[in-house]
């Protein structure tokens, strides 16, 4: 039991439930506690002590379902055993091989499925038996485990020689949907398939009339093998794909990723914006003003007497940092700026005043655009309002006009954009007036290092008017970023 | 405290609560069962007024335990959650004993033996007698236990989670002028959240997880002829559903269970026996609490009227 506990415990991790040692402990007590007969609350017990969030809760209740009901035979032993009510046992029981039945009727017609066809089975097998005797490798099967134990569809017998076979193939080490085949074939020869094959070329030669029959129960036994290899597929191999995509996604050039995976970096972005957002929670410094904390003063004042020398306050202040992000959103960049936008307006909590400003052949606010309109609309009315050929002298002027007075020492600029300004004039007045007013300067360039300062790109020049500069070219880079972001604005 | 016939099963527990007017989901009695026998706290989440807070009164109320209750808010330090100093007494105590200071330095021989007898009586100042128990102390404390309320936590700051580690997983608490305080008797512990913000990794790693969603209308339906049981079966049902339908509708904030209790007993007051157009728009806003959400509501009123009638038609 404990085991199937702790397959159990390394399927959850492998949908990216992060489960501790500790709760895995945690687990095998509220196991012995709740018993397995009820499994209701079985599932309840464990998702009390496994998911510790609504989300994971979800994860946790498709996974319960489909791992523990291909377990059913697995639980029914134990709750014989246990002989504790036994009612969610036997539903375990029932539910499963009606789900093989099931499956086994969607291949064809049943194979004598319960008692009332019982006649069916044995004119199955006396046609068989008939058969047999011009052909020996139909005889040896008939002799062995496998054909008889299709034939009198012993289920048991059936899925425990399935999950034997399936171990000697190391099923749960799947890990791409490309392998569902190979793994169903290995399994299929360790079941004794190349038996069944042969048996039926034999039949085939001597068109024997048994051929459909011994047809139809190979087709029910590869139609078994595949549904369950399919089933541990979903089980074992989905979650971690997940995984390795995101791992994938996250250093893939941002302007790269394909349209269809948009929404996957998109949850992505969502992810490590809340990571970012606990990690960088609003910190609060002590002011010396306000109301007087009266027992710390008091408490400190003891050592002199009772005199109260020092004075300490009560209320803090909290930092009101201000971020103003700066974005080209000409063709180019506009998809990092897209996702740069997208990180930032995540982390609403953690920087509650934010400006964006979107700018190609001139620049203008759009705060406003993004609290109307969703991401993507808005950058594209951006791209639309402001496009042309990028000109970042203009722009900036066009930035002074606008916000270079709300900029103070407790203002972060961040520019993403690639620097490239079609030797134009760069304005590189206004950037320093930017850098000295500002607390803080960062340019984000898509462009990888080397490039910077090649051909029309000012990035060098620019340079010497930030405090960091950073190329940004995918999530990776863009969450290490921002992370350092946060971190400035403690 | 695990001794209790009241916890001695998951079912015990949700008859339990039943006649103490919780009605409960198998799950939420189950997470209550393991947390008491686990010796571990609770982290419970949902929607406002779905009856967090009330689980951890009702629990009380079932072992007969005092309910020490700590509300979270922004700022909340140990100085108000944990313990404080009786400052006031510490002076007072000083000024009065500075004159026997004399008495007691009498014959001393120079500065060294005057300072070894001080010596010997030591931190007077700083033991039992001036610390002042703050909620999470107090549990402690109990010797028979006790349930802790820790009521929405999210509102409070990292810093103070990170104080409540200790507390949560070893039952605990170090003052660093006496030492450890150990807990006489484990207090059962309830943590609520209403996920303004995510409570840290290491805090949820040390409580059972149990979220609890808006109950299914047959529960919620059971919660409103337990507390409110006045009301007539259809009505209840007409109204429980009432209530779903608007769940489903597109609001700010959605009407919890507390808000179905508060409508059932204004309906009762209106000796309304069953619900029409009028009726409702009249009384909206006791389910609703945003102008926007009432309109929304108001406008979609005939649909949502009509399906909960009409259910109640299949229902017979």
């Amino acid at each position: 039991m404990q085991s199937s506990l702790l397959r159990f415990i390394d399927v959850l991790r492998s949908h990216a439930l992060p489960i501790s040692p500790a709760e895995t402990l945690d687990a095998a007590a509220a196991m012995d506690l709740v018993g397995y007969g009820d499994r209701q609350m079985l599932r309840d017990a464990l998702a009390v002590t496994l998911a510790k969030s609504a989300r994971e809760e979800e994860t946790f209740r498709s996974c319960f379902d489909r791992f523990f009901d291909q377990q059913a035979s697995d639980f029914s032993d134990v709750g014989d055993r246990e002989g504790s009510e036994g009612s969610a046992a036997q539903d375990l029981e029932q539910e499963s091989p009606g789900q093989q039945r099931a499956e086994a009727d969607g291949n064809g017609e049943s194979p004598g499925g319960g008692a009332g066809s019982a006649d069916a089975g044995s004119t199955d097998e006396q046609r068989l038996q008939a058969a047999a005797g011009d052909s020996p490798a139909l005889r040896d099967l008939l002799e062995g485990d496998l054909l008889p134990a299709l034939l009198e569809n012993q289920r048991g017998t059936l899925s425990a020689a399935l999950r034997r076979a399936a171990a000697e193939a190391e099923l749960e080490r799947i890990k791409l949907f490309t392998q569902k085949g190979q793994f169903t074939r290995r399994i299929l020869d360790a079941l004794g398939d190349g038996d069944l094959r042969d048996a039926v070329l034999e039949l085939e030669k001597n068109n024997s009339p048994a051929l459909p029959t011994l047809r139809r129960y190979r087709d029910i036994l590869r139609g078994q093998v595949r549904d369950f290899v399919e089933q541990q597929y979903l089980l074992h191999a989905e979650g971690r794909n997940d995984a390795f995509m995101d791992d994938i996604l996250s250093q893939t050039r941002l302007a790269n990723i394909d349209r269809r995976h948009v929404d996957r970096v998109r949850r992505q972005v969502r992810r490590m914006a809340r990571k970012l957002a606990s990690r960088h929670s609003s910190r609060r410094r002590r002011v010396t003003r306000g109301q007087l904390h009266m027992s710390k003063t008091l408490r400190s004042g003891i050592a002199h007497d009772g005199v109260l020398f020092q004075t300490h306050w009560r209320a803090r202040k909290r930092d009101k940092a201000q971020v103003m992000a700066i974005c080209d959103v000409s063709g180019s960049v506009a998809a990092y700026a897209g996702f740069l936008l997208m990180f930032l307006y995540s982390l609403q909590d953690v920087l509650p005043r934010m400006r964006s400003f979107a700018f190609s052949h001139h620049l203008g606010e759009i705060s406003q655009l993004f609290e109307e309109e969703p991401l993507e609309r808005a950058i594209e009315l951006a791209n639309w309002r402001f496009g042309g050929a990028t000109d970042y002298g203009g722009s900036l002027r066009d930035f002074s006009r606008l916000a270079l007075d709300d900029i103070n020492r407790s203002t972060s600029v961040i520019i993403l954009g690639d620097a490239r300004n079609n030797r134009g004039d760069p304005e590189l007045d206004i950037m320093h007036s930017i850098y000295q007013r500002s607390k803080q300067v960062l340019w984000l360039n898509p462009e990888p290092r080397q490039a910077w300062g090649t051909g029309d790109s000012e990035m060098p020049r620019y340079q010497s008017a930030c405090n960091y500069s950073a190329p940004c070219g995918n999530l990776q880079q863009l969450e290490r970023v921002v992370d350092q972001l946060l971190k400035s604005l403690r | 405290m695990d001794k209790r016939e009241e916890l001695a099963s998951a079912k015990a527990i949700e008859t339990g609560f039943a006649q103490r007017g919780y009605i409960c989901s198998p799950k939420i009695a189950t997470a209550v069962f393991l947390a008491a026998k686990l010796r571990k706290p609770v982290l419970v989440e949902g929607p406002p007024g779905v009856g967090k807070t009330e689980l951890a009164k009702t629990a009380a109320a079932l072992l007969e335990l005092p309910l020490v209750r700590l509300q979270c808010y922004e700022g909340l330090d140990e100085a108000k959650a944990l313990y404080e100093w009786k400052y006031g007494k510490q002076l007072l105590y000083t000024q009065v004993l500075k004159e026997k200071l004399g008495d007691l330095l009498q014959g001393a021989q120079g500065l060294a033996e005057s300072v070894e007898r001080l010596h010997q009586f030591g931190d007077i100042f700083y033991s039992e007698e001036f610390l002042e128990p703050r909620p999470l102390l107090q549990a402690l404390r109990q010797k028979d236990g006790a349930v802790l309320l820790i009521d929405e936590i999210d509102k409070s700051d990292y810093e103070f989670e990170s104080l409540l580690l200790e507390i949560l997983s070893d039952y605990q608490v170090s003052i660093p002028e006496i030492g450890t305080v150990r807990a006489s008797s484990i207090p059962l512990v309830f943590l609520t959240s209403n996920n303004t913000r995510d409570v840290s990794d290491a805090l949820k790693r040390r409580c059972l997880h149990l979220h609890i969603p808006f109950p299914s209308v047959e529960l919620e339906e059971r919660i409103i002829a337990s507390r409110v049981p006045e009301v007539d079966d259809s009505l209840r049902h007409q109204l429980v559903n009432f209530v779903h339908a608007v769940r489903e509708l597109d609001l700010r904030k959605l009407p919890a269970v507390s808000e179905t209790i508060d409508w059932a007993r204004s309906l009762l007051l209106l000796h309304a026996s069953e619900l029409d157009r009028e009726l409702l728009e009249d009384t909206l806003n006791v389910l609703l609490k945003f102008e926007q959400d009432i309109e929304t509501a108001t406008s979609e009123l005939p649909t949502l009227l009509r399906e909960s009638l009409d259910e109640k038609r299949a229902a017979r």
